[in-house]
């Protein structure tokens, strides 16, 4: 044993000494191949990343107007900002967009992580389960707008229709305040949940089969066996779909411009759908960029808190 | 013999002639008829997807046959055409050779100095006499920043002067004993008599918030004499849209809505409201005039046959409110001159009077008042007295750069009141108070009224 560590200890001698140079020139000469190999990317990478977000800044203190078939800057400094404060349908699309995040992801991942349990418990067709399960995820978000704004319809739609058939009251889902927003959120779910399962039911596939049996074996119930050994192994998965759900969520605009437009009133006016119409209707760039900026940060900032609550991610 | 060479000789002569007359035929239809406007290049134009593209559909291959040249139509969905629009005229070379912009957005290019001026295309060129004006949107004065004829320029050209007119069940109302509704208690007093909801509602127009209640809001709001500045042509913007006589007209629209139009009305839109009408579950509508055609369609309504069109009703004792939300066929400055020519002759074909009644019979919205009319006596197009009655009441609202800030402060303002949200007064006062700092900030001379009592 003893030669054999003075082997190992001689090692870093020889590297430390004669040879170091000799590395270290050609290190710095490998160091400026990779470099020079690495500058387009990295440049492609300022230009698709960093530019944007600095034109994005400078956008965000200039109105910005076209006259003549030119752009024209003006520095507005601060402006964009204090119009921001006096803005209050930012604030309430702020909240409406908390709201939907939180409910919409709670759920989805709870359904999602229950379906990935229950469908990994499945002897057989678990491909096709799976295939079948992942089917709205694929349907294109035209046509999910057309197809719930049809099933919501207050006169044809099938939702009315079958309270009519139970001698109810026909509901207005997406015209009645009290209703709309939760049923905006309904589509969200009954759209993402596949999603939530197909991350989990990968993370519960490749759960430990021996720790799982050792809990069956001393007598864990199914309770017991979900919430002492599948949530605590499956954290990160469950982090990881958390993350990338409500990062989704926070960016709701497409369902929400197809089935309400906002409506009725502000009932499910959401921050993307805020900022397009700053953007796009009132042709604002500059108070629209300072919005992005708002909304970026507002992202991290939900997501910086979310992972202080919950742990999940660690 | 003789007399079978002479046969053949006819029958010879009569098959050339069966075999050449279509070729024969059409240039001479094409001279006679429609305006030879010469060999163009081909045209793309930007369109939107809506009930009269069916009409503009036919009249564009009708052009294609009748003079050769090639027409494309770009259809696009009406929520995409503006930015669509704005990034033709953004880019170096536009793809659209006529685009087609809805009246509220027509400052924007005007000002923006994206578009000629059809004097720029073809000096001297105006419009045809007859041709309707549609409250002045195609003109534009730069030194006042408004849409009028006087000291204006011609940028743009009519493809529909679209206004509302009130359709309503004349077979009900038959039944009924009722006559033509012409004021807003007619329409309440009708109401009552014929709706059986959920079967049959009395009355519904556009609550959806946006631009759907701020347009079928407008002619309450005319009717009753208000308006949304005090005087913009005048460079006066002071904002009046919290008058005592447009409270008056929202409380009303307010009332017609919730005691004759679905439950859901804060959401109805123009697909919605014309659907309904469509399968028979509303007595009267206030609709644009372009889903007429539609309506009389026995493959696509339930009502073909049985709805008539009257003006729009108003007050009593005051001239109905007409707002027009018409579309301008208008030439980008960033496509080759060729093309710019190409899309002249097209406007040009396009505007007289046999293209128009073309476009009538396919079912598009004519824009010259000698067709209105003349066709106007065929009971098929009996509806153009009502469209051509309408038209000579028919305002513009939003003729200033800020239009469409405005009819976004408007139309989420006026939904809110609509559904309870808010009572009409505050909704009024606070779309005053955010239409003031939007003029404020482009530096308008403005003001407001004193607030309404809450």
């Amino acid at each position: 044993m003893a030669p054999q560590q003075r082997t190992v200890a001689a090692t870093p001698v020889w590297l430390a000494v004669a040879p170091l140079t000799r590395v270290r020139r050609r290190l710095s000469h490998d160091d400026w191949f990779r470099y020079a190999t690495l500058a387009p990317a990295i440049v492609l990478l300022l230009l698709l990343t960093v530019y944007p977000v600095i034109n994005l800044l400078m956008m965000s203190v200039s109105s910005i107007e076209f006259s003549q078939g030119e752009q024209h800057w003006t520095f507005v400094g601060l402006a964009n900002l204090q119009r921001l404060f006096t803005d209050w349908l930012f604030a309430t699309t702020l909240r409406n967009t908390l709201i939907f995040v939180a409910v919409a992801v709670a759920v989805e991942l709870a359904l999602g992580f229950a379906l990935a349990v229950i469908v990994s418990g499945v002897p057989r067709a678990k491909g096709l389960i799976r295939t079948l399960m992942i089917l709205p995820i694929l349907v294109p978000p035209v046509a999910i707008g057309s197809m719930w704004k049809l099933m919501y319809n207050f006169d044809f739609g099938i939702f009315n229709q079958a309270l009519e058939a139970f001698g109810l009251q026909p509901v207005g889902w997406l015209s009645d305040p009290r209703f709309a927003l939760g049923s905006v959120i309904a589509v969200d779910i009954w759209h993402w949940t596949p999603f939530m399962f197909l991350i989990l039911f990968a993370g519960v596939e490749g759960l430990p089969r021996d720790v799982m049996e050792a809990a069956r074996v001393d007598g864990a119930s199914i309770w017991q066996t979900v919430t002492k050994v599948i949530v605590p192994i499956m954290r990160p998965a469950l982090g990881i779909a958390f993350l990338f759900r409500s990062i989704f969520a926070f960016k709701v605009f497409d369902e929400i411009f197809l089935l309400t437009s906002g409506g009725p009133g502000t009932a499910t006016d959401v921050v993307s759908l805020h900022l397009f119409k700053v953007f796009f209707e009132q042709n604002n760039l500059g108070y629209g960029a300072l919005l992005s900026i708002v909304i970026i940060l507002a992202i991290v900032a939900f997501l910086v808190t979310a992972r202080q609550f919950s742990g999940l991610v660690r | 013999m003789l007399a079978s060479y002479w046969r053949r000789i006819l029958l010879a002569a009569a098959l050339l002639v069966f075999a050449v007359s279509p070729v024969a035929i059409m240039p001479v239809l094409a001279q006679t008829s429609f305006l030879n406007v010469g060999k163009q290049v081909p045209i793309t134009i930007l369109i939107n997807s809506s009930p009269w593209l069916g009409g503009f559909q036919s009249v564009a291959g009708l052009y294609e046959q009748q003079t050769g040249n090639k027409v494309n139509l770009d259809v696009t969905p009406y929520p995409g055409m503006l930015e669509k629009a704005r990034n033709a005229v953004r880019g170096t070379e536009s793809p659209d050779d006529v685009l087609n912009l809805d009246s509220g957005w027509t400052i924007e290019f005007y000002e923006g100095g994206f578009l000629v001026s059809l004097d720029q295309v073809e000096p001297g060129y105006a419009l045809p006499k007859e041709v309707l004006t549609c409250g002045d949107s195609y003109f534009w004065n730069a030194a006042k920043r408004f849409r009028m004829e006087a000291g204006g320029v011609l940028m743009a050209i009519p493809p529909n002067c679209n206004t509302h007119v009130l359709v309503w069940r004349k077979d009900l109302f038959d039944q009924a004993g009722l006559p033509a509704p012409k004021t807003y208690d007619d329409v309440l007093a009708a109401c009552a008599k014929l709706q059986s909801p959920p079967k049959l509602y009395g009355f519904v127009t556009r609550g959806e918030r946006g631009n759907g209640i701020n347009f079928d809001f407008m002619p309450f709001l005319l009717g009753y004499g208000a308006h949304i500045v005090a005087d913009p042509a005048n460079g006066d913007f002071t904002v009046t849209v919290n008058s005592p006589a447009a409270k008056e007209a929202l409380d009303k629209f307010i009332e017609i809505m919730k005691r004759c139009a679905p439950p859901n009305a804060g959401s109805i839109g123009q697909a919605d409201e014309i659907q309904l009408m469509a399968v028979g579950k509303v007595a009267m509508s206030e609709v644009v005039i372009a889903a007429w055609a539609g309506l009389q369609d026995p493959n696509k309504s339930m009502v073909a046959g049985k709805v008539a069109a009257a003006v729009n009703p108003g007050p009593v004792g005051r001239p109905p409110g007409v707002v027009v939300g018409n579309w301008h066929f208008a030439i980008p400055k960033n496509i080759p001159e060729t093309h710019q020519k190409a899309d002249m002759a097209f406007f040009k074909w396009f505007l007289t009077k046999e293209s128009q009644t073309a476009y009538a019979e396919a079912g598009g919205i004519p824009v010259r008042s000698d067709v209105l009319t003349e066709l106007a006596v065929q009971p098929k197009f009996a509806w153009m007295s009502a469209y051509n009655d309408s038209l000579k009441l028919g305002q513009q609202v939003l003729g200033f750069a800020e239009g469409p800030a405005v009819e976004q402060i408007l139309g989420l303002r006026l939904n809110q009141a609509l559904i309870g949200e808010m009572t009409a007064a505050h909704a009024l006062n606070t779309a005053a108070s955010e239409i003031k700092d939007v003029f404020a900030r482009s530096g308008r001379k403005t003001g407001l009224l004193p607030p309404l009592p809450e």
